[in-house]
């Protein structure tokens, strides 16, 4: 049964709904058949030492704060918004990707409650910021997204949004992401997306040849790939707006670039609007690629132009990948990243021939919304590739990520997420970091990503360099340690 | 040789009489001529109107409210029967925001703002109903309340509160000095009262340390806004409070209670004939 529920103003949580993780050590096949033979049993223990964690609300925020002409405001304390303004920064420099010349300034605000603002209640200083933003920033839809503060003394954000949104006439929609609700970070995503869900999303006027792309601010290759069959893409949420989002639901289907991402609101856009999701995780490596495109092709009844479409695929780019498989051979890799766009980089090495020696993977998902294996984009990385060794669910734990690279020593280090490369280029490790998740998809991507690989690998004074250099600051004693010594087991 | 002074929470099941009970007995020992503070901590703010003559009209949390934090410690300290010092912590309208953050926020400022000067000779904390949160329970952490009384009556529910407010009296009192000074029950007219009320306390470890008769001249002093020492100080009913307040003065049974279950409880309570039948005679 599913778990998507748009009657209630919360979302529920991940690790109830899905089963979600954050600690696993073993192999990739370990996690793999653990989470198909004993569903629900893997366990999420708690590490002894954190080193740091993440906080749902920016997540919720992550969905939120990119949409053109919408505005979000932060009900708590300003803290709790202090990380926000790198979606401001995210938007900025990712929009040229998406032929937007100008774009405009984030709206962001935060209520700012204060000590008395907890023992009287945020309600009317939410109200009143409603307002002052609505003034402000001239909004198409606010968003409100909780936090601990305002969740601990029971602010009812529900009735205040939905007086307000009668009051100004647009969508005004609580998300309720307050960070102590759930471990998983995650859940911020959901919680934003059912938001949009709830308030935004209107049922369809009529059918139109768009297909739904939910991702993050990553390039524009659906345009041309989706243009071959007649459609075009509607990207959510990153640069869409509260207009394009309204409409989704006129959606041929909705795709993903990122099972881990999306899971909620695909699901949601299937059951409650009738927009169909395609259930395989996203192209990347050859197999995945041809699964995916062939769905693609059964869903909008082009089966033929699919095929047409892979075999010239095939045709230009099978040479190029061969060559670069040539040179690639053998290299070892460790990849961090989120979940499943993790699981699609360790298929991409997988597919140049490369060796991955393991993996820090923020959290795990034994499962998706749609309840579908074909989404389960380890298992397929698995089954088409074979087993990754040292496969760690790191919950962002750089201190283990030091340990397990300092053993490994990898040819490359690919991470997805600022911050992470510079353990690599610290231990001498050629380290990449790729924050467009489009790069590596289809057969395009796998040349795209295998020279930008190939160029990293090659270029190696200048980590080297910086290794003599620089001072590790884990102690020799930490390093000498299992990197796992804090993980209380899987089970 | 400095005095000690005495500060003293006093807990109990709303409705049962605290406010009431507190003003009454603060009256007697300022009589007995001690320095008293009472520091209400209940969202209603009443309990000091007794020892006031009417209604505080600057609690602690709105004064913070409406001035900031820039507070004189005489907007929000009254001077009441026999130079009382009354303070309401205040709180938030029923159904918002968190009155007990607020009792936190107002102890805090208090201390800061200099209340506690070294004349006095006692502060009481007059709690509102149960220990429901972390705030409740803050006039008995961090080294405030060393004392407490509990005000009960023979009824049922009384005595279930009674027994949870010890639950929580007996985990502060394994990290600090807080400590069960007795139970004050406060009549209601139940049958076997006295002997029920007592029998309890010493299930608990502690003592009833007075029994409060029910007597209408409390009511017609409440009336006029007046404790009963200040508005019938002849009365038999005066002297019952005298009684506690010379008890209370001289009490040295400090302990750290034992809550019982809750099948105990019943047991107890199915002793002393109150739940003999309980479909008939049930009685909250």
């Amino acid at each position: 049964m599913s778990k998507v529920n748009l009657d209630i103003p919360e979302v529920e949580i991940r690790e109830i709904r899905l089963g979600s993780i954050t600690g696993f050590q073993g192999t990739a096949k370990e996690l793999v058949s653990a989470c198909s033979a004993c569903s629900g049993k893997l366990k999420d223990k708690n590490r002894s030492f954190s080193q740091c964690l993440g906080c749902g609300t920016s997540n919720a925020a992550c969905t939120l704060t990119l949409i053109q002409d919408a505005a979000i405001i932060s009900h708590g304390p300003v803290g709790c918004s202090t990380c926000l303004h790198e979606f401001a920064f995210t938007y900025r420099v990712n929009a040229y990707l998406r032929q937007l010349d100008h774009p405009t300034q984030r709206k962001i605000y935060s209520t700012n409650l204060e000590e008395k603002d907890t023992i009287y209640g945020g309600a009317k200083k939410l109200e009143s910021a409603i307002r002052e933003v609505y003034k402000r920033a001239k909004p198409s839809a606010i968003f409100v997204i909780t936090t601990c503060a305002a969740g601990i003394i029971g602010d009812d954000v529900e009735s205040v949004t939905n007086a307000a949104e009668s009051e100004l006439g647009i969508p005004v929609v609580a998300v309720f992401c307050e960070g102590f609700r759930s471990k998983m970070w995650t859940s911020g995503f959901d919680a934003g997306y059912h938001g949009i869900a709830r308030k935004i999303i209107k049922p369809a006027r009529q059918k139109r040849n768009i297909i739904n792309v939910i991702n993050f601010w990553g390039s524009d290759i659906f345009r041309e790939w989706f243009g071959e069959f007649g459609y075009e893409p509607n990207y959510i949420t990153p640069f869409s707006t509260v207009d394009s989002l309204s409409y989704s639901s006129e959606a041929a289907l909705t795709v993903q670039a990122c099972s881990t991402l999306g899971s909620y609101l695909g699901a949601a856009l299937e059951q409650s609007f009738g927009v169909p999701e395609i259930r395989n995780s996203p192209p990347y490596g050859i197999a995945q690629t041809d699964r995916w495109f062939r769905e693609l092709g059964q869903v909008i009844g082009k089966e033929k132009e699919v095929e047409d479409f892979l075999a010239r695929k095939k045709e230009e780019y099978l040479p190029k990948i061969e060559a670069l498989r040539e040179k690639l051979r053998g290299k070892t890799a460790y990849v961090t990243a989120g979940a499943s766009h993790g699981h699609s980089l360790l298929a991409l090495l997988k597919e140049l021939g490369m060796e991955p020696q393991g993996a820090a993977i923020f959290h795990h998902d034994p499962q998706y919304d749609n309840e579908d294996e074909r989404s389960d984009t380890l298992k397929h990385t698995v089954e088409d590739y074979g087993d990754v060794p040292n496969y760690n669910v790191c919950n962002k734990q750089e201190f283990e990520l030091v340990n397990v690279l300092n053993r490994i020593k990898p040819d490359i280090l690919l991470a997805r997420h600022g911050g992470m490369t510079l353990w690599g280029a610290k231990l001498g490790i050629p380290s990449l970091l790729i924050g467009d998740e489009h790069f590596g998809m289809g057969y395009e991507g796998l040349v795209a990503y295998g020279e930008r690989i190939l160029e990293t690998i090659e270029n190696d004074e200048f980590v080297k360099n910086l290794a003599k250099h620089s001072t590790n600051p884990y102690t020799k004693w930490w390093l000498e340690q299992e990197p796992y010594t804090f993980l209380g087991g899987n089970f | 040789m400095g005095k000690q002074l005495r500060q003293i929470a006093i807990y109990g099941k709303g409705g049962i009489g605290k406010s009431t009970t507190t003003q009454n007995l603060t009256a007697g020992l300022v009589e007995r001529g001690n320095h008293v503070m009472v520091v209400g901590c209940d969202p209603k703010a009443d309990s000091t109107r007794l020892l006031l003559g009417g209604l505080h009209q600057k609690t602690v949390l709105d004064t913070l409210r409406d001035q900031g934090d820039d507070i004189e410690l005489e907007s929000i300290l009254k001077e009441g029967f026999m130079g009382t010092k009354c303070v309401e912590s205040g709180g938030p309208e029923p159904g918002v925001g968190c009155a007990g953050r607020g009792i936190i926020t107002s102890i805090g400022l208090l201390e800061r703002l200099g209340a506690y000067t070294e004349e006095l000779d006692y502060v009481f904390y007059d709690v509102l109903g149960d220990v429901v949160c972390g705030g409740f329970a803050m006039p008995i952490r961090e080294g405030k309340a060393k004392e407490i009384y509990i005000v009960a009556s023979g009824e049922m529910m009384a005595l279930y509160a009674a027994n949870n407010i010890s639950k929580g009296i007996a985990r502060y009192a394994r990290q600090g000095g807080v400590r069960l000074g007795g139970i004050i029950c406060n009549s209601r007219n139940v049958d076997r009262e006295a002997e029920l009320v007592r029998a309890f306390a010493e299930e608990l470890g502690t003592q009833m340390i007075h029994f409060v008769p029910r007597d209408n001249d409390v009511q017609r002093a409440e009336i006029r806004k007046k404790t009963v020492i200040q508005h019938f100080p002849e009365s038999k009913q005066a002297d019952e409070y005298r009684e506690l307040a010379r008890k209370i003065e001289e009490n040295d049974k400090f302990v750290i209670p034992k809550p019982m279950t809750q099948e105990r409880l019943e047991e107890i309570l199915v002793e002393y004939g109150l739940m003999d039948d309980l479909k008939d005679d049930y009685r909250i």
